[in-house]
């Protein structure tokens, strides 16, 4: 539904301690927001006060009783604020403000500002609240150490002193309270408890779908197209053909793959096994499952992309029959849509729910696909640009896994010999190195 | 869902809180949802309970009365509440998917009971989830009052209501977090929402789906696209343009829109991607001063291999497929093409949308998917949806209150 409900502008805003996880969900927020075609961005103070104040920052300089530094940290959020504000008046519609926002002043401050300078404007705050020791320390393992402030430190005295400046925080945080009148939602100790607050709207409610489906488990997701069809052999678009016999020595293969990856059949009951209702799908699924001894799903949803008119043609035969198609989809394959069928953009929109489903995951997944519907659930958690998605290699009778970490994802691909069964880590898709503007630092594609 | 594979687990919902806080309402919606979807979903409660039981004087109402002194009373719901619990467990041993249950649950000592209960005697994997209705408003209150009980029992008056719930309201315990309970809190119909040890997949839909009730009650309008060329023809699918008269039935339905809603510019018009559709509504559009806002989960339901064909042409092509659809229309799939319940699930996100809305929804789209909107509002079973009549320009209104649905049919001509 990317053409409906675009009449709001966001602003999106983080409440929450240090090391309490509002970067990553800033981040993973971006991602999905985007990814359903809205101009999203993220302001995080941090960054501006790095900018602006340097990186050599110790705990003293987010003391509150320290005057000069207090002045120079409200200037910082302030610039970010206006730099939000300025984004939404122009062609921004969603904005996230990545701070801490711990105190009801500073909150207040943001909400008049919104509503004053904004025109239009709904805000939603989320406030991330987490009292487990152990999840703090691995946040802070995870995300700060590398971070630009403590890279000449070593890690226990950056721990140390990152915990001093979580202390100092503490000293003056208040929770958000009803009183405030805010939309909210709070998100305490990972999703164990979910609080809501005077939320309304399409895009608000299902941003709140969204965040109570997120987590920080670790879990492995690997894609693979079935195995090569009759209808691959002759370079045929569509159809709903079976398994030709390279493609059934494929799926063998992968099962004897997957049995290795996990070696007891308790971690084998755990995969979530998905697959569409086509029969090269289904039928790869029949195999690898069965080597599994586990049972799979269906969904229409994961079927390849409708070809409409051109079903079962050769790209030579639909060159020759309907030229000016051929023509149209060589200039913008991404919304270009087949005559009865769909275009790339429709296929990330109906991907929506299995990205909804594997978010929300907790054990491994295993989804056996096809060509353009594995580009769009790559793209997402590979976090590629929706405009790369119809170029993307998802090569036939390989299998990648992708494990969504911190704030990236990591990525191994293995090309599958069907006949020998020999497994070949094929090049590993470079992380995109992007310099980092306020930083000057190279640093991963944010997440 | 036909596809889905069918929840490993079985899921009991229990309900929570005290009369007037829309518990009924919300099982009423809830169990509504949950069937349209595919699963086999009942709700267990005392009144029910109740009607099944012959001897019992059906002029009391166990559920909501209480008498502090009569303990035969006291009883009579004590065991109205166990023989509830007893016939959840029942249907969930053979082959229910999800039972709701509406009993008493208003002391943590009650629900310690019921949840001892269960593992006892339900010998297989199961998960339950808790929903509390809490209201303060007391405006609110009386609306559920006046809405909901006074039909119920026409001798008792509003303050005899009150005071019966004050007395129980003093016994209530409010769900905690010691209980160890994975539960769902709704604080003034939403206003205020919280979760506790939210888990797996179904629960997470649920949630979802109650963040979006409200309490308004506004129209919803269903039209089909005005007529094409391939009316005309008697050919199925394919995607053609409004004929001449199809054009100029749009502008007699524009205008009748504009009667009905009176100038009021708040509502929400949904069509398909299809020509059709898009053309239909764009005149409404202009003449409402509305834009329509188009969504492919509207299109038509797919008839692969059937499509553009002539309703002889598929008798006489594909005679082996007219069997099958006859013999089960609901489940039927065209031949690389949809069925009834492919659309139910790609129609869901908007039904999504009209739960949320709280001004009125017109949405002009297709024969087979308007079956499925309405089946929503007004069938109990999914299997009826094949045999909805959906008439051509005619304008279905639904209104939906506590407990059903009013429609009316207008013809446009």
């Amino acid at each position: 539904m990317q053409d409906c409900h675009k009449s709001q502008k966001i602003a999106i805003c983080m409440v929450g301690l240090p090391a309490r996880g509002k970067t990553y969900i800033s981040r993973k927020l971006h991602r999905y927001l985007n990814w359903l075609g809205y101009n999203c961005k993220v302001f995080n103070i941090g960054n501006y006060r790095r900018e602006i104040c340097g990186t050599e920052c110790d705990k003293t300089f987010f003391d509150s009783k320290n005057e000069q530094a207090t002045k120079a940290r409200n200037e910082c959020a302030q610039m970010a604020l206006n730099d939000l504000i300025s984004y939404l008046n122009g062609d921004g519609e969603i904005a996230i403000f990545d701070g801490t926002n711990t105190t009801k002043q500073r909150r207040n401050m943001v909400q008049c500002s919104l509503s004053q300078q904004c025109q239009n404007v709904q805000t939603l705050w989320i406030e991330s609240i987490c009292d487990d020791a152990e999840v703090i320390q691995n946040n802070i393992r995870l995300t700060k150490l590398n971070n630009p402030d403590y890279v000449s430190m070593n890690p226990e005295d950056a721990t140390k002193d990152f915990l001093g400046r979580i202390r100092m925080y503490e000293e003056v945080y208040q929770k958000i309270e009803l009183d405030e009148n805010l939309s909210f939602i709070k998100l305490i100790n990972i999703g164990e408890d979910i609080q809501i607050h005077k939320v309304k709207g399409y895009l608000l409610s299902k941003i709140i779908s969204y965040l109570m489906n997120l987590h920080i488990y670790p879990r492995p997701i690997y894609l693979t197209r079935h195995g090569g069809s009759t209808f691959n052999q002759e370079n045929r678009v569509g159809g709903d053909c079976d398994l030709s016999q390279q493609g059934i020595q494929y799926s063998e293969q992968l099962g004897k793959f997957l049995l290795d990856e996990f070696p007891t059949q308790e971690q084998r009951n755990q995969i979530h096994c998905l697959t569409s209702t086509m029969k090269r799908a289904t039928h790869t699924a029949d195999i690898v499952c069965n080597i599994l001894k586990i049972s799979y799903l269906q969904l229409k949803t994961l079927d390849e992309i409708n070809v409409g008119i051109c079903d079962g043609l050769t790209y030579t035969q639909i060159a020759i029959q309907f030229p000016e198609d051929f023509a149209q989809r060589k200039v913008n394959k991404l919304t270009y849509r087949y005559p009865r069928g769909e275009s790339y953009l429709d296929l990330i929109s109906r991907i929506e729910p299995i990205i909804y489903e594997i978010e929300r995951s907790r054990e491994p997944v295993l989804v056996i696909g096809h060509q353009a519907i594995l580009r769009c659930l790559y793209a997402y958690f590979h976090r590629n640009e929706i405009s790369e998605v119809p170029q993307l290699e998802i090569p036939i009778h390989a299998i990648i896994k992708l494990t969504p970490a911190a704030y990236y994802c990591e990525e191994i691909r293995i090309k599958i010999d069907p006949e020998t069964g020999e497994r070949k880590q094929i090049e590993e898709d470079l992380q995109i190195e992007r310099v980092n503007l306020l930083t000057k630092k190279k640093s991963y594609i944010l997440l | 869902m036909q596809q889905y594979k069918k929840t490993q687990y079985k899921l009991i919902l229990v309900l929570v809180g005290l009369p007037a806080r829309g518990k009924t309402h919300i099982s009423y919606k809830l169990n509504r949802y949950l069937n349209w979807i595919g699963y086999k979903s009942e709700i267990f409660s005392i009144k029910g309970a109740q009607q099944n039981d012959a001897q019992l004087d059906q002029n009391i109402d166990y559920e909501l009365e209480i008498d502090p002194g009569n303990q035969q009373f006291a009883e009579v719901r004590q065991h109205l509440s166990s023989t509830a619990a007893q016939q959840l467990v029942t249907f969930l041993q053979s082959d229910g998917d999800i039972a709701l249950y509406n009993g008493l649950t208003s002391t943590k000592a009650d629900r310690q009971k019921l949840k001892s209960f269960f593992k006892e005697t339900l010998k297989l994997e199961y998960q339950t989830f808790w929903i509390e209705s809490i209201c303060d408003d007391p405006q609110v209150i009386l609306n559920n009052i006046n809405e909901s009980k006074l039909s119920r029992f026409k001798d008792k008056t509003i303050e005899q209501f009150m005071n019966h719930i004050n007395v129980l309201a003093q016994h209530y315990e409010s769900l905690e977090n010691t209980e160890n309970l994975s539960y769902i809190k709704l604080i003034n119909i939403g206003k205020l929402v919280k979760v506790h040890m939210l888990e797996g997949y179904l629960c997470s839909k649920i949630v979802s789906f109650l963040l979006n009730l409200h309490a308004n009650n506004r129209q919803i309008y269903l039209v089909r696209s005005c007529q094409t060329e391939y009316h005309l023809l008697d050919k199925i699918g394919g995607d053609p343009e409004l004929s001449a008269a199809g054009k100029q039935n749009s502008q007699q339905l524009g205008d009748y829109f504009i009667e009905e809603l009176k100038g009021n510019k708040n509502i929400t018009l949904f069509t398909s991607q299809m020509k059709r559709g898009i053309q239909t509504a764009e005149i409404v559009g202009e003449k409402l001063g509305i834009k329509a806002l188009k969504t492919k989960n509207l299109d038509e339901i797919d008839y692969g291999i059937c499509d553009g064909l002539t309703v002889k042409e598929i008798a006489a092509k594909y005679p082996k497929q007219i069997k099958e659809r006859k013999a089960n229309p609901l489940e039927f799939k065209y031949p690389r093409g949809e069925s009834f319940l492919d659309v139910i699930h790609r129609v869901e996100p908007i039904i999504y949308e009209i739960e949320r809305s709280r001004d009125p929804v017109l949405i002009i789209a297709h024969v087979a998917v308007l079956k499925c909107l309405y089946a929503y509002y007004h069938c109990n079973q999914i299997s009826e949806i094949p045999n909805i009549d959906i008439p051509i320009n005619c304008v279905i209104k639904l209104v939906p209150i506590p407990y059903h649905c009013l429609e009316s049919r207008v013809n446009i001509k």
